[in-house]
């Protein structure tokens, strides 16, 4: 193979695509990235077998072919270039880069034993704008166990699409995020995907951006999901098991309620975690009398009291949280006001943004500490 | 003054206080596995070189007509946990250091009132549980410890303020805490025998010998030792574990045993009212390769099967494809006060009211 191109797109497709690569890695050719010349294009691809991302990018290309590359010794010398054009021979066992005044010759390992991308089927296709993806995205990972010992079920987030509905579910057992919106275009029938977590970050971080996003099922067992849009495509593999059934552990109905300022709570708390210290970081949430108290005390550290003003629909309740666990919600949660709702002190309390935003619906359900 | 009090032989003891035909004969507590070694020996076995650590069919071989009795852990946790609270209840603090040892903080008496609670101490001891104590008097740790070994069995041995270093000079400088056999060697080629030999070093000498630690290693050596007794150890972890029989390749066998070690750590756990937030297991391999895995959990627990589970994920990530393990253990560890407190959703189902 052998190719010209600027050396800024090629740093910056090498640069995104070396993110991927596991350092850890005990498989000599996954510690490489894989460059495809072919149409006037080059396609650099990296993967750790459960994540492929590509990146694409326009070049003269002199003659077809792919070279596989260390990723990081490839992206750091790439990132250390001058504005300009380099080009690129490729070898099974070498690459060799001139540009400007210099000539570097980097060792290859042969293309063909790259690990292969399954073949597109037909299901399940559908558009989606880069929006909102990722703000279905950060909605939710978040609240998605990063405990290995739990399972992966637990550490991906299920992507449900029924019709035009497009919904979002994480939860780790003690938190649970959902995220809804209405698609321009959907699909006949249902489909349901857990997905890796730490991929759906990669896809808002690289896709984020995009227009049009397409979603659609790879492999022989559907189990693959890719994201694609321009130049960029992430490809996934999906996380094989039952997902909880979460419809059942959300109240359909609550009896007391609070709307909230959301910054002044975020900040009360802050401040108040500071001084529940220990690991559960416990903060006690008293509301009476249309006003909220945060409480948090520790043998170590002291006493916190904070008020703040709120508005309260029915009766008192005192109730226990892990502050960093209510902390994520809030910065999570859309709008300016929050509404807060309870059953008990030991039952499970929901948060949601007082106006839907966007046309999206964000609901947290947070399980309480026992105090 | 602090006292530093070690049991007489006492897994030995206390199988002969139970049984008095076993009095005046060479007794030694071993388990019955191929590798079992001699966990304590009868001051009668002792001439014969059976002590602790020496393997059974060894000592055997040592002393063909030694008793061998079957430890029994149940029984002497009641005894330990029966002398400290006789020491307990003379209100000093106590610094355990296992079932039978432990420092005492005497506090600011002198000499003679330290001894003459030392003495109500070991006569009430073997009055209420017919074992004898033997414990060491000094104004150090060290010192203290080294007097009730140089004392038993059944004695006592104050060394007064003033004497430490009279006291120490004639012993060898790998009584000093620290000098390990490797270190006494080295000393020995260069001359240093004695802790005198070790306290008269100048400073480019110790410094040589010891490296930046000399001046601790002197000051002991000349009797000076500021560690206070610490009671009431905070616990960092708690472990159980198993050395096989027979080395183990089946991995169903090796979780049947993490699984026995859950509920063990979970008891403990609950024992102390502690939770735990990060579970690893410990692996001796056949060739004595050691080596650990660990996880950590979102929210620090004390059940049994959630520990299970996260030190079966630790199984499965040391890949051990069959390979012979010797010894397997179970850790916990990150420990917090109190028990789980975070409730979960799919545990327990919300109330709904309707």
């Amino acid at each position: 193979m052998k190719f010209t191109c600027n050396t800024k797109d090629i740093a910056s497709a090498v640069g995104a695509a070396s993110k991927v690569v596991n350092v850890h890695t005990t498989v000599p050719i996954l510690s490489n990235v894989l460059l495809t010349a072919a149409d006037g294009k080059i396609a650099v691809r990296a993967t750790d077998l459960e994540l492929t991302l590509e990146h694409a990018f326009p070049a003269e290309v002199g003659e077809g072919g792919a070279v596989t590359v260390p990723a990081k010794l490839f992206s750091s010398y790439l990132a250390n270039l001058a504005p300009g054009m380099l080009e690129l021979t490729g070898t099974p066992t070498r690459a060799s880069v001139k540009c400007e005044r210099s000539n570097y010759d980097f060792n290859a390992l042969p293309p063909d034993e790259y690990p292969p991308l399954p073949s597109a089927s037909k299901s399940a296709q559908f558009t989606v704008t880069g929006k909102r993806l990722r703000d279905g995205i950060n909605s939710t990972i978040f609240a998605a166990s990063n405990e290995e010992a739990r399972g992966a079920v637990l550490m991906g987030t299920l992507i449900e699409i029924e019709g035009r509905n497009l919904t979002m579910v994480a939860t780790d057992g003690y938190r649970l995020a959902k995220w809804q919106t209405t698609m321009d275009e959907g699909i006949s029938g249902s489909e349901r995907f857990i997905v890796p977590s730490r991929a759906l970050a990669e896809v808002a971080r690289n896709l984020g951006g995009g227009e049009a996003i397409a979603v659609s099922a790879l492999g022989a067992q559907n189990n693959q999901l890719a994201f694609s849009s321009g130049d960029v495509a992430i490809t996934v593999r999906l996380v094989d098991g039952q997902y909880p059934n979460y419809g059942q552990v959300i109240p359909a109905k609550f009896d007391r309620q609070i709307v909230v300022n959301t910054q002044a709570l975020i900040a009360s708390l802050k401040r108040a975690e500071l001084v529940a210290g220990d690991r559960a970081s416990m903060v006690k949430i008293a509301i009476s009398n249309q006003t909220l108290i945060v409480t948090a005390s520790s043998d170590i550290s002291g006493n916190a009291y904070e008020e703040l003003e709120v508005e309260q629909t029915g009766e008192d309740l005192t109730i226990a949280f892990n502050a960093r666990y209510l902390l994520d919600v809030l910065n999570h949660v859309d709008g300016e006001r929050a509404v807060m709702e309870f059953l008990g002190p030991l039952s499970p309390a929901a948060i949601r943004p007082l106006q839907p935003v966007d046309g999206e619906q964000q609901l947290y359900v947070l399980m309480p500490l026992r105090q | 003054m602090i006292a530093h009090f070690d049991v007489d032989a006492f897994y030995a003891s206390v199988a002969i206080r139970d049984d008095p035909s076993l009095r005046g004969k060479p007794v030694a507590i071993a388990g019955s596995s191929r590798r079992a070694v001699v966990l304590t020996a009868s001051y009668e076995a002792r001439p014969y070189g059976v002590r602790s650590a020496v393997p059974l069919y060894r000592a055997l071989e040592l002393c063909p007509h030694l008793i061998v009795v079957a430890p029994d852990m149940a029984k002497y946790k009641a005894v330990s946990r029966q002398i400290f609270d006789i020491v307990a209840e003379r209100g000093y603090p106590v610094e355990a250091l296992s079932l039978d040892e432990a420092f005492i903080d005497l506090g600011e008496a002198g000499s003679e009132t330290a001894v003459a609670e030392v003495v109500k101490l070991r006569t009430d001891v073997l009055a209420r549980t017919g074992l004898t104590i033997s414990v060491g008097i000094a104004t150090g740790k060290m010192i203290a410890k080294i007097a009730s070994d140089q004392c038993k069995p059944n004695g006592m041995l104050a060394v007064p303020p003033g004497d430490e270093r009279a006291f120490l000079a004639p012993l060898p400088a790998g009584r000093l805490w620290g000098i390990g056999p490797k270190t006494q060697a080295r000393l020995a080629q260069a001359g240093v025998t004695t802790i005198a030999d070790v306290a008269t070093l100048d400073d480019a000498r110790a410094r040589a010998l010891f490296g930046s630690w000399f001046d601790n290693v002197r000051e002991l050596a000349r009797g000076v030792d500021r560690r206070r007794v610490e009671p009431d150890r905070e616990t960092k972890s708690i472990s159980s574990e198993e050395t096989f029989e027979f080395d183990v390749r089946d991995e169903a066998r090796l979780r049947e045993v993490l699984r026995e070690q859950a509920f063990d750590v979970a008891r403990k756990l609950e024992l102390e009212d502690l939770s735990a937030a990060t579970v690893g297991i410990k692996i001796k391999r056949a060739d004595f390769r050691v080596f650990g895995r660990q996880t950590r959990l979102a929210v620090p627990t004390r059940d049994a099967e959630r520990i299970f589970a996260a030190a079966g994920h630790c199984l499965t990530r040391a890949a051990l494809n069959g390979a012979p393990v010797r010894l397997l253990g179970l850790r916990v560890g990150s420990l917090v006060a109190g028990m789980e407190k975070q409730t979960s959703l799919f545990e327990a189902a919300p109330q709904i009211v309707s």
